[in-house]
């Protein structure tokens, strides 16, 4: 039997359609997706699966859950509906605390003075403290938290923020890792990751001395971690530990201080004294992890090295973790690259391929590196054409090219950006820099590229600079 | 007929699958390599969406290494990988609706409105995979296996479990639907 060729026809329509499915059919997946499914399922053959379970103990299982289900939603109905609607304010009782289950099975639990506000975007601490324990959240799709000038980007952790009376900010990790971004002390600015915390740090913010700046629009913090060139790192405070609030320095253990490169100040936690929790022993990856976390950087350096050179999973996590201490940690972000390059000659398939890709070409960007970085992103967008860091590379490239003064080349790299972005903050700032580049080229698109960029973000960060291009444009005409 | 070299089983499945069953971990890696793209897409177009498309994968592998036991070979292998992965977009799409009922219901925050892509590339996929989510179940499945995946007809019966005149008449309905579609998209 034959089958004549579909969408047959030469309306408009019939074009289209044919060819959306010519993409269809050329659609491919990630190539870091592929990767992560492999070693999700690369050990199959070890493991000892459990048998499948019978059809009728799903059925009774069903039944179970929904008489469970039933009784659940008749515990909780009252509870969530009242909750975390848009302008709804959650705070704990005056002795005791208050938990809530939040979109995505987020748990927060209010501690006594813990004030939680919804007001339609991410959620906010306005008072007290608050713990969150976030369930693995899928790539691109970070659970934020707002405090004061500050939000928080987390992939799956456990980790509390606080805000005291003074309006200072302090977060600690209990597991995972989470980021801290801001504008800086005055609120202005392009947004930065000023912190990176992992189990048992703390970060807290400087000391609030003048009037809290106006929140702005959270971002998507992949994007904006490529900072424009040029940038530099923010003089770095020190504030004694003594002021910070309560839970920085957990009860339990002992902390010290170290200034974080954008502002405020990272505390490590150790804890609990080594008599009562001794270090643990056999996996050495876990025993190089607990040596960083309690910030004996130089020990963790030394157990990655060693691991490294090894060979399995465990010797490239290492590879690769040798660059991030001695760039977040160290603050040596030359050797930091060669490690990271060293990594990636040692593993050219490995599974933090693309992660080491990404770290060497923010690490040369941030130290002023620019035609390496360039180089870098340039191979970056050639070799990875479906990678889901795509956009954040395309857009680092065009604030590199842009600070140059190489606008024709930032247009391209800002249009790979628009088309690969997965978040908005990276799509909303290569829209609005690919206009400004083509006003600054002389491009009679740049205008209506302003003007797009105003319809598709009413109220975006850059509005009032879009503004002004297409009043410039109208007051020229 | 259309050509199908995409769907056709290469040679040495048969071989692979024995091997695996026998804990041979390269054959485990290279069936993976060669059928994790092709599930990738066939999730992708069958609407499962960016953000569990991943999970929705390594599920399908586990299930795929779970019954590689009763894999007879009277089958391709694609067919059968391309059933199993069905029922999992089928049940991942059961579970999407379940959940986001229950979210119109208990919670608050709307989602965030997709980011603008000028793109021509990824409008139209956009479009299209818009179009075929509003298929039904039965109907996206033949469209889906047929038109992108290129799976011959009697193949597309078999993963639908239906006879292939029914498969048949799937496809003309689904196709009348979705060009119906698209020229209500183009006024």
């Amino acid at each position: 039997m034959s089958t004549p060729r579909w969408p047959d026809g030469h309306d408009p329509a019939a074009r289209e359609l044919a060819a959306a499915l010519d993409h269809a059919r050329a659609r491919t997946a990630d190539d870091m997706s592929l990767r992560r499914g492999w070693s999700a399922v690369a050990d199959l053959p070890e493991r000892r699966l459990p048998p499948r379970v019978r059809r009728w103990s799903y059925f009774a299982g069903g039944v179970a859950s929904a008489a469970l289900a039933g009784a659940c939603a008749a515990l909780l109905w009252p509870r969530t509906i009242g909750g975390p609607r848009p302008g709804a304010v959650a705070s704990a009782p005056e002795a005791g605390v208050r938990r809530l289950t939040l979109e995505g099975g987020v748990e927060a639990k209010l501690s006594a003075s813990g004030v939680l506000r919804f007001d339609g975007g991410d959620p906010r601490v306005e008072g007290g403290e608050v713990r969150f324990s976030v369930p693995h959240r899928a790539p691109g799709r970070p659970f934020i938290v707002r405090a004061e000038s500050y939000w928080v980007v987390v992939v799956g952790t456990r980790f509390g923020v606080a805000v005291d009376g003074g309006r200072n900010v302090a977060i600690d990790v209990d597991e995972g890792v989470v980021e801290v971004w801001g504008r800086g002390q005055d609120g202005k600015g392009a947004a930065r990751r000023l912190a990176r915390l992992a189990p048992g740090e703390g970060w807290r913010s400087p000391p609030v001395a003048v009037e809290p700046p106006v929140v702005a629009p959270p971002p998507t913090p992949a994007a904006d971690a490529a900072p424009a060139a040029g940038a530099r790192p923010a003089t770095a405070s020190a504030e004694p530990v003594d002021k910070a609030p309560r839970h920085a320095a957990r009860s339990s253990g002992h902390a010290f201080a170290l200034a974080s490169p954008g502002g405020g100040e990272i505390v490590h936690a150790v804890e609990a004294p080594p008599s009562e929790s001794p270090p643990p022993t056999g996996d050495p990856t876990a025993i190089a992890r607990a040596a960083l976390a309690s910030g004996d950087t130089t020990r963790a350096l030394q157990l990655y090295r060693a691991l490294a050179g090894k060979s399995g999973p465990a010797a490239e996590n290492a590879a690769y973790e040798i660059g991030k201490i001695l760039g977040d940690k160290l603050g040596q972000p030359a050797a930091a690259v060669a490690a990271w390059r060293r990594y990636r000659s040692e593993y050219p398939q490995g599974l933090l391929r693309i992660e080491a890709d990404v770290s060497i070409i923010e690490t040369l960007a941030r130290s002023g590196e620019t035609d390496d970085a360039l180089a870098e992103a340039a191979d970056f967008l050639r070799r990875h054409p479906d990678s889901e860091r795509r956009g954040e590379i395309a857009r680092v490239a065009g604030d590199l090219y842009r600070a140059r003064g190489d606008c024709r080349r930032a247009v391209g790299a800002y249009q790979i950006a628009i088309g690969a972005a997965r978040t908005r903050d990276v799509s909303e700032a290569a829209a609005f820099h690919r206009a400004e580049c083509l006003v600054r080229l002389g491009d009679s698109g740049g205008p209506d590229a302003a003007r797009a960029y105003l319809r598709s973000y009413p109220s975006g960060r850059f509005r009032s600079e879009a503004t002004a291009l297409v009043s410039e444009d109208g007051r020229s005409r | 007929m259309r050509s199908v070299p995409r769907a056709a089983g290469p040679a040495g499945d048969l071989d692979m699958v024995v091997r695996c069953r026998r804990g041979d971990g390269t054959a485990w890696r290279s069936l993976y390599d060669r059928y994790a793209p092709v599930v990738h897409r066939f999730l992708a177009a069958f609407g499962v969406p960016t953000e569990e498309r991943e999970d929705a994968c390594q599920e399908v592998f586990v299930a795929v290494y779970r019954s590689l036991g009763r894999f007879r070979g009277e089958a391709r292998l694609s067919t059968w990988i391309y059933r199993i992965a069905a029922r999992h977009a089928a049940r991942a799409g059961r579970r999407r609706r379940v959940r986001k009922l229950l979210s119109t219901l208990l919670v608050r925050e709307p989602a965030p409105p997709p980011a603008p892509d000028p793109s021509d590339r990824t409008d139209r996929l956009r479009l299209l995979d818009d179009m075929i989510a509003r298929l039904s179940e039965k109907k996206r499945l033949v469209l889906v296996l047929f038109e992108i995946e290129g799976v011959p007809i009697e193949e597309v019966a078999k993963i639908a479990g239906c006879p292939e005149n029914t498969a048949w008449s799937r496809l003309h309905y689904a196709r009348a639907e979705l060009t119906a579609m698209a020229k209500r998209r183009m006024k």
